[in-house]
């Protein structure tokens, strides 16, 4: 048990390092951490969201809200949506990474 | 760019996306907005929800929703103290940290994880009967959100404005931060560091403060007590076990791990290629301040037969 069920699908090492090497305060680099949270709260839920037929929508929410570290969340996942959620939210934290370790290039 | 002007831009591009990421969500789920909303729970905040929910849980025995295998098997209090018992009778040439790591294995669940607080109450005995140390998971009503997760390696703090990576030797790899601590220096220049704040700097641990659910409302209370609180921090692999007094706060959720160390503290903990490994956090009960930092050593043979990871 985590302290939310997809915490361990959920590591951006890369984002945290390009924070430190540019954030000197403490309190800076944590408004940042902040920053990133609220988007991969809203990515991943959205994901989960995305992939769940509409009828469950409601039952997972109401599962959620009442224990969001409670992993037979991603079970629910897996078989309501019949797809394995796992490797759904990783490819969407992949992506993220990508789009935040860009975020201040000019590639973009 | 120079680094101010990246990091304002870094800065200010990631809240624009953190808008947009949010927007987007309440466009694309409005129902899941709305009955987020309903229940008084903010999305972006749903750890510090998740970590007063789990507390709760953990106070009124109803923390598992879905309990971890062997949780029905592990020993009671007294048969912890029993075993104990015997095993002092029974060997002397058994090495304490053998034990320790034995008994660290009877009673953690296989998988990281927040504990029940029975479980931590069974772990605060082993420590005393084997460490000698007064280890409490919860201390003058405080209590970390996970005293079981994984520490990373920190990089050295400047003890004082100009200090440089050099007056941190042995340790030179892991580097010195280019910021501070969550206190800020140690002390205000190099005349006025002392014994205590070159060892508060060599064994100091990192974490999680800014995900307490109450971290906001309870200033600055919360600040004052946590700051360069002692923790014993032990490896849950090769019960090596060292005092630390917290000097920052972090590291971030998302990097898979919950608590941090010093180049001092992870050489100690796990060889110099340890960077990230499970480990038991307590907090010190030390009112007379007598505990020093630094290794616990709770073996007869000397600390030789610590094992190296």
């Amino acid at each position: 048990m985590s302290i939310i069920f997809y915490d361990k699908l959920v590591v951006l090492t890369s984002v945290d390092k390009k924070i430190k090497k540019l954030v000197s305060s403490s309190e800076e680099r944590q408004e940042m951490w902040q920053m990133v949270e609220e988007i991969i709260h809203h990515k991943v839920l959205g994901c989960c969201l995305d992939n769940l037929p509409h009828e469950h929508h409601s039952e997972f929410l109401d599962m959620f809200h009442k224990a969001p570290h409670d992993q037979n969340l991603l079970r629910y996942l897996d078989e309501k949506s019949k797809k394995d959620m796992k490797k759904i939210i990783k490819q969407e934290i992949k992506d993220l990474t990508k789009d935040l370790l860009l975020l201040n290039s000019n590639k973009v | 760019m120079n680094k101010t002007a990246q990091n304002t831009s870094f800065r200010d591009l990631l809240k624009l996306k953190s808008i947009e990421t949010q927007k987007s969500f309440k466009e694309n789920f409005p129902e899941a907005h709305q009955f987020l909303l309903e229940k008084g729970v903010e999305l972006g905040k749903i750890r510090q929800h998740s970590a007063k929910l789990i507390s709760a849980g953990a106070l009124t025995g109803t923390l598992l929703l879905s309990p971890p295998t062997g949780a029905s098997s592990l020993p009671t209090p007294s048969d912890i103290v029993h075993n104990l018992s015997e095993t002092e009778g029974r060997d002397a040439n058994v090495v304490p940290q053998k034990e320790f790591i034995n008994s660290l294995r009877n009673l953690l669940p296989k998988e990281v994880r927040p504990l029940a607080r029975d479980e931590e109450k069974r772990l605060e005995i082993v420590v005393k009967n084997i460490l000698d140390v007064n280890a409490k998971a919860t201390l003058e009503g405080e209590h970390l959100n996970t005293i079981y997760g994984y520490i990373g390696a920190e990089q050295h703090l400047k003890k004082y404005p100009g200090d440089i990576l050099e007056n941190h030797g042995p340790y030179y790899k892991e580097g010195i931060a280019p910021g501070l601590g969550a206190w800020g220096y140690f002390s205000k220049s190099k005349a006025e560091t002392n014994s205590f704040i070159i060892e508060t700097e060599k064994w100091y641990s990192v974490v999680q403060t800014l995900y307490l659910p109450d971290w906001n409302s309870r200033q600055p209370y919360l600040r004052d007590w946590y700051k360069y609180r002692k923790l014993l921090i032990i490896n849950t692999v090769n019960g090596n076990a060292v005092i630390t007094a917290i000097a920052d706060s972090g590291p971030a959720a998302w990097t898979g791990k919950h608590f941090g160390g010093s180049p001092e503290v992870m050489d100690y903990l796990g060889g110099s290629r340890y960077k990230k490994g499970p480990v038991l956090v307590f907090f010190v009960d030390d009112p007379e301040n007598k505990i020093k930092l630094g290794p616990v050593d709770y073996n007869d043979l000397s600390g030789k037969d610590l094992v190296q990871i």
